[in-house]
């Protein structure tokens, strides 16, 4: 999956006008953010790309960056051609 | 000596016997004297479980059961083979944690589908002649998820409530027909499933849950004592219900 397709994911998630999430933005900084937003990253992490977080590896995310660097391989950089994750994970 | 919950002679089929509560039950029932039809998607599990039953006479059925329309049919070729079942037990069950955010339509209906639909596939597959014995039991299993409210559960929580209901209208329904159907509605039990869950809980998370379990979270013989009540004499006066095992979940 390209990473702005992954941004928008996480602006839904958050319930932000779509455009919103860049990646530099600190976690803490979006009120959404909270136990159950955690949760719902790890349920949607699960559904799109089948892979299971722990939730100390989300701790130690600072930065929504840091998120999209979790995932590593499954993100690609805006435009790099082949997204490596389907849209729908199915 | 006697035992009430002999089972010696019965023969029970168990969905979802290749892991969990299912796996449990059928090593349980086979402990007291139970013939097993074991059912689960996973052949190699299923001969594990098969090899861990006590007794003879058992037999493994790999099939998915989200071809639910196929059930009836699958159940009448099954029973030819193993002879009248005295006892089902649909432990096969779907489990997301979904907060309603990320939860979408087509989660909800693969929760359903093998919760509630395939339940109810087994019910009409059982009730028909030469496949239920004379008479018969059915356990189905629900979940306190289903009585009382959990946040991040929605699909799976109404599947469980759904259930509770499904025992008592097929109670009402069946009972003429010689079979009673009752359900049990677990608490946090540690079978792969639930673990996969409280994987997905911070340590605050999980401390919280394991208090609300006033006797700690459950495993799956504490279930299956349970469903193996439900299908024994002990329960021959017992249908149409909810039998809660949660280590005190729902006593808050």
């Amino acid at each position: 999956m390209e990473k702005n397709e992954f941004l928008l994911l996480l602006d839904e998630l958050l319930e932000l006008e779509p455009g919103t999430v860049k990646g530099s933005e600190s976690l803490d900084s979006f009120a959404g953010w909270n136990s159950l937003g955690i949760i719902s990253f790890m349920a949607l992490v699960d559904e799109h790309f089948s892979v299971s977080l722990q939730p100390k590896q989300i701790a130690g995310c600072a930065t929504i960056d840091d998120l999209v660097e979790l995932l590593g391989d499954q993100i690609s950089e805006d435009s790099a051609g082949t997204a490596s994750g389907s849209v729908d994970g199915r | 000596m006697m035992n009430p919950l002999d089972l010696t002679g019965k023969t029970i089929l168990v969905t979802g016997a290749s892991s969990g509560i299912g796996r449990e039950t059928a090593r349980l029932i086979s402990q007291l004297g139970a013939h097993v039809v074991l059912v689960g998607r996973n052949e190699e599990r299923l001969a594990e479980t098969l090899r861990s039953l006590d007794g003879e006479g058992h037999s493994a059925e790999p099939f998915d059961l989200s071809t639910t329309d196929e059930i009836p049919r699958w159940l009448k070729r099954i029973s030819a083979s193993s002879g009248p079942l005295h006892g089902l037990v649909h432990s096969a069950g779907m489990h997301k944690l979904r907060p309603l955010r990320v939860l979408n339509s087509q989660t909800a209906e693969d929760i359903m589908r093998i919760n509630v639909v395939a339940a109810i596939s087994l019910a009409k597959g059982f009730l028909q002649k030469g496949v239920c014995a004379s008479s018969g039991s059915v356990v189905f299993l629900s979940s306190v998820a289903g009585l009382t409210g959990q946040a991040g559960v929605a699909a799976y929580a109404a599947s469980k409530g759904a259930i509770v209901a499904l025992t008592k209208a097929l109670a009402v329904e069946l009972a003429g027909e010689h079979i009673r159907v009752n359900c049990v509605a677990p608490g946090v039990v540690t079978t792969e499933m639930g673990e996969g869950l409280l994987g997905m809980l911070t340590p605050e998370q999980f401390a919280a849950l394991e208090a609300m379990h006033l006797l700690g979270f459950g495993c799956a013989r504490d279930v299956s004592y349970a469903i193996a009540f439900l299908l024994a004499e002990t329960a021959r006066w017992i249908t149409g219900t909810v039998l809660v095992v949660d280590g005190g979940y729902m006593a808050h």
